[in-house]
């Protein structure tokens, strides 16, 4: 199972792989799009009927089935007070892969993102619907507890947000609220998140100064190393290199393909080259709804449906 | 000129040019703003300049002045003032041969004014100061008469120096001696027939009142100190988190808080308070016989310690001073009784040959008169001598009152920001909050002596009003119904939360308030419980019957505790601002790292609110410090020469009246039987005041700096 897992991994980075070199990272690598490719402004069924209000099956790929999913959603709904902001997603995110949630502002990948570690409760009037699993248990039930939910997912958030205390004590929080206070241990994870961040050269003799003299791209993988540290069961990214320049973005991009060989990843972008470049899957999104998912090589190369074409190259939305 | 302007438009074109109105011409609104800026600045530094002027002239020896009159008359004493006739103000002191201490004099009447080397001005116990020449320095023989040891105004003042030092000493001793031997004494005496009065009404009060208090007062202390620790804890462990040494400190703290109040608890269990016992009449009189023995010696004991008192006394009376005045030719006097007698040489403070001194000496005159002002009790209806006492009530009621607001207010704070649901009801407390800085704080002061001091306090002394407390059967139905609404609002309370990820319905409301109506009726049923239990008769109770009540008057706690309350809005406010100004990203963050609530707040909110909520200590301690109204109604007082503290029992004597600055400066300015004399103390006084506030200040608002620079990191 596994084996196949990784075999499978590896053709899907590769047909990626392939494309790269034509299709610098300057630009989206030109889709084969199905259809129409001409001037005239394009008709979208499914776009339209989502747009409508109509309830629309997903577009999932064959190959997504045979996948093991360690995060499973079941016609999962959500409302904000009375607006309803998703609208029954069915997907499985694969174990030990990389997934990206791709779709236009206001669609609701944030919002799908924070209802899988429940910081949706956070919010006054979350009302949800339909069932999430992680690892097979619910995460919506009366019994589960949050605490404990929580710390079995890592999250970073869009901006930077370090806590105003030294570099050591950030990276240690996750083990210090449950109650770690033997010095070696804090220290032995210490190092171990910040290599894995590939942060640790660069701060090992400042450890006990501020986090917040940090630059920007450090302190966002100083979050990743935060994330980490309690070695979570999926990572969740929530667009990490929206407020970073593009060598940091690079810098978070290698450590993500780092870090995916050891972790689940899903993560959230506006950025159609990372999502190409990080991701073994990619779901596209649309005003609540799942529109297309399937392994990135298809998505970017081969989708469905002429709506992700377009999108991905950047000609709507 | 603006013709000009107008006329020139593109391609000859007229174009309408927008006029700039006078108003707008030099910026008049700079000057405007500037000059009420300067204005505001103008009045601060002229308060400040006469405070500190006048307060620190009031040391400074000035000259004596030997004034002739044309009438023949000779006055001697200090200028002070002059006014616009050409009068001069003197300081003449000697009042106890009948003068006013200050007196007018006409320019325009002075024959002469000389001063005369050797003139002096003397600082003694009682009745103010006296000017005059120095004659001799005199010994009393055995058989009453007086020998002089010097001649001469030279050689006496040398002979002062000589012997003075060595007088005061024993003046001291004996001093010491009446208060802490005697007071001693008079404390087992006490004890005694405290036991013997508790036997003959059937009980045996085997520790007496005082030691009770005692106990109770430190299980109070050890409560203070408590939450002294947990704030300080907070403050380091979470607070300072850069660095993280703190685990072990952190464990330390845990362990000191723990023994304090495992101290507490046993100080409590030892002193039993509340337990009385019955004695049968032959235990009666077995404790009445010992408690007149404990009597009679300690008798036998005050005697003895008396008449070793009288012979020092009696030892020191023998050096006498003279010092004559010019007009009437009479020396200082031993007592105002006793005008024959020149006085004793210890009775003398201080003697200043103000015109012999250079400016080195004037300045140790005045350093020396400084030490004493802070370093020792009043004299003389409080105008001469220290303010000791007075710095410490006005420190200690400080310290006090922070530490019961701070903790109070952030923890309210908390709930409000953190754990309530905004809306309607949190705003209604909001306002109502702010409304309280508002009120004026005479009326805590009513509100303070009312409640703590008269119902609480008595409570405390004596148990429940009599005929008040509950049947015995009765008492338990409410205390279990107390319990039962405690559980019932518990459980509705869980159920009234809804489920995760749905909204509340119409059925978890009702439960909600039901819940919030259910703890209601708990707190009132709680409050009836332990105010008409039969089962408590007060912790001092024999002494209150007695007419002297212990916590059921004006003291220390009920005066910090209505300043507390009187500051809470101003910690309460500036919390719940620090605490809103914490991004809420940070939250975020740590909630996604699986922290619960409290573990944010603790970790994140209140470390990141901090230097805010220290700004509201600081403000709350101002505030609270510079109070006078309140104090007046619950604790101040004239005079009360026993500190609250002290390095017996319970240390921190709570229950005690005290001395503060700020009713000091009222009392020394308005009340007291020489105002004028006084005037000089009332600006020292009130520059000291100042002083205290501002230090206090100071030494939080460094603190909150370093804080500040801790939290933002040093390396930006
Ligand atoms: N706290 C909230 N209260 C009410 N509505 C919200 C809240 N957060 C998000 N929404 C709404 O839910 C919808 C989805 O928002 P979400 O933040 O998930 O979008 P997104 O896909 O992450 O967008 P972006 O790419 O811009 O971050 C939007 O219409 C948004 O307005
Ligand atoms: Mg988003």
């Amino acid at each position: 199972m596994i084996e196949a897992m990784s075999e499978k991994r590896s053709s899907t980075k590769s047909a990626v792989e392939v494309k790269a070199p034509e299709a610098p990272a300057s630009t989206a690598p030109s889709p084969v799009v199905p259809g129409g490719m001409g001037g005239e402004p394009a008709h979208y069924d499914v776009i339209d009927a989502i747009r409508r209000g109509e309830s629309v099956e997903p577009t999932v790929h064959e190959s997504m089935s045979e996948a093991d999913a360690v995060i499973q959603s079941d016609d999962f709904k959500l409302w904000y007070g009375d607006s309803q902001a998703i609208h029954g997603i069915s997907m499985g995110v694969p174990r030990g892969a990389v997934t990206a949630l791709i779709g236009p502002s206001g669609c609701g990948k944030s919002t799908f993102l924070r209802s899988i570690n429940r910081m949706n409760d956070l919010v006054e009037g979350v009302r949800v619907e339909g069932g999430i699993t992680l690892n097979g248990s619910p995460v919506y039930e009366p019994t589960v507890d949050v605490i404990e939910l929580r710390k079995r997912l890592g999250m970073v958030f869009q901006k930077p947000n370090p806590f105003p205390m030294s570099i050591f004590e950030n990276v240690v929080y996750p083990l210090r609220i449950d109650g770690e206070r033997r010095k070696s241990v804090l220290q032995e994870a210490c190092e171990r998140s910040l290599k894995s961040a590939a942060l640790w050269d660069e701060v090992k003799d400042r450890l006990k100064e501020s986090a917040l003299g940090l630059s920007g791209g450090q302190q966002q993988r100083l979050c990743i190393a935060r994330a980490v540290v309690a070695d979570p069961e999926v990572l969740l990214l929530d667009e990490p290199c929206s407020a970073l320049d593009p060598v940091a973005t690079i810098r978070i991009e290698e450590l993500i393909s780092e870090i995916s060989e050891r972790y689940t990843v899903l993560i959230v972008t506006h950025n159609m080259q990372q999502a190409a470049r990080v991701s073994d899957y990619t779901a596209f999104m649309y005003l609540g709804r799942l529109v297309e998912y399937g392994p990135t090589g298809d998505i970017f190369q081969n989708p469905k449906l002429i709506e992700t074409a377009h999108y991905v190259s950047g000609r709507f939305g | 000129m603006s013709g000009d302007r107008q006329e020139s438009g593109v391609g000859g074109a007229k174009v309408a040019r927008r006029r700039t109105l006078p108003s707008a011409v030099g910026e008049p609104m700079v000057w405007l703003t500037g000059s009420a800026l300067v204005l505001c600045l103008l009045m601060i530094v002229t308060l400040a300049t006469l405070v500190v002027v006048n307060g620190l002239r009031t040391f400074w020896p000035g000259d004596i002045d030997r004034v002739t009159l044309e009438s023949g008359e000779v006055v001697m004493g200090i200028r002070t003032a002059e006014d616009k006739q050409g009068r001069y103000l003197y300081r003449v002191g000697n009042r106890d041969i009948g003068q006013e201490s200050f007196r007018w004099i006409d320019g325009d009447k002075i024959a002469q004014v000389e001063q005369p080397e050797h003139a002096v001005m003397l600082e003694r116990e009682a009745w103010g100061v006296w000017f005059g020449m120095p004659e001799s320095v005199s010994m009393e023989a055995d058989d009453g008469s007086l020998v002089a040891l010097s001649e001469g105004a030279a050689e006496t003042l040398d002979q002062f120096a000589l012997l003075h030092p060595d007088a005061r000493a024993q003046r001291a001793k004996a001093e010491s001696m009446r208060k802490r031997e005697l007071g001693k004494i008079n404390h087992g005496i006490e004890h005694a027939r405290l036991r013997i009065a508790g036997a003959e009404m059937g009980v045996d009060l085997r520790e007496n009142a005082s030691d009770r208090l005692g106990w109770v007062s430190w299980s109070a202390v050890s409560v203070v100190v408590v939450l002294a620790g947990f704030v300080w804890w907070v403050g380091r462990e979470v607070g300072v988190g850069i660095g993280s040494s703190g685990v072990r400190q952190g464990k330390l703290t845990r362990f000191g808080c723990a023994l304090i109040v495992v101290f507490g608890l046993v100080g409590i269990w030892v002193g039993a308070p509340w337990r009385t016992q019955g004695v049968t009449a032959a235990e009666r009189d077995v404790i009445v016989a010992q408690m007149e023995h404990v009597q009679e010696q300690l008798q036998a004991e005050y005697e003895r310690v008396l008449a070793e008192i009288r012979m020092s006394e009696e030892q020191d009376s023998k050096l006498r001073l003279v010092v004559v005045e010019p007009t009437t030719d009479r020396f200082a006097p031993i007592a105002q009784t006793r005008g024959d007698e020149p006085m004793m040489l210890s009775q003398v403070v201080r003697l200043i040959p103000a015109n012999q001194l250079s400016v080195v000496g004037k300045t140790k005159v005045f350093f020396s008169r400084w030490w004493e002002f802070l370093s020792s009790g009043p004299r003389e209806a409080n105008t001469e001598g220290g303010v000791y006492p007075v710095i410490v009530g006005t420190v200690l009621m400080t310290l006090l009152l922070t530490v019961f607001v701070t903790p109070l207010g952030v923890i309210a704070a908390l709930y409000l920001r953190e754990y309530a649901k905004q809306g309607f009801g949190t705003s209604v407390i909001r306002i109502a909050v702010n409304n309280l800085a508002g009120v004026p704080s005479i009326v805590y002061g009513v509100f303070g002596l009312g409640f703590f001091c008269y119902t609480v306090g008595r409570y405390v002394d004596t148990g429940p009003v009599a005929g008040t407390s509950l049947q015995s059967g009765v008492w338990w139905l409410m205390f279990g119904a107390a319990i039962v609404t405690a559980i019932v609002s518990f459980a509705f309370g869980l159920w009234g939360k809804p489920d995760p990820g749905s909204t509340s319905t119409i059925g978890n409301r009702v439960l909600a308030r039901m819940s919030w109506l259910g703890w209601g009726v708990t707190v009132v049923l709680a409050v009836m419980v332990l105010w008409r239990t039969p089962y408590f008769a007060g912790f001092f109770g024999a002494r209150a019957a007695e007419g002297s009540p212990t916590f059921g008057a004006r003291g220390l706690l009920w005066a910090s505790l209505t300043l507390a309350l009187l500051t809470l809005p101003v910690v309460i406010v500036a919390t719940e601002e620090a605490i809103a100004a914490v991004p809420n990203s940070m939250r975020e963050g740590s909630f996604g790292c699986g922290a619960s609530k409290w573990q944010t707040i603790r970790r994140i909110v209140l470390p990141g609110a901090l230097p805010g909520i220290l700004t509201g200590a600081i403000l709350a301690m101002a505030r609270g410090a510079g109070e006078v109204a309140p104090l007046m109604l619950v604790g101040a007082v004239k005079l009360n020469q026993d500190l609250p503290v002290s390095t017996t029992a319970p240390f921190l004597h709570a229950d005690r009246s005290f001395m503060h600055l700020g009713f000091h400066i009222y009392d020394l300015g308005f009340q007291s039987p020489d105002s004028q004399a006084a005037r000089p103390m009332v600006w020292t006084t009130t520059l000291l005041f100042l002083c205290i506030v501002f230090a206090l200040n100071l030494a939080a608002i460094l603190i909150r700096a370093k804080l500040r620079g801790r939290m933002t990191g040093a390396a930006i």
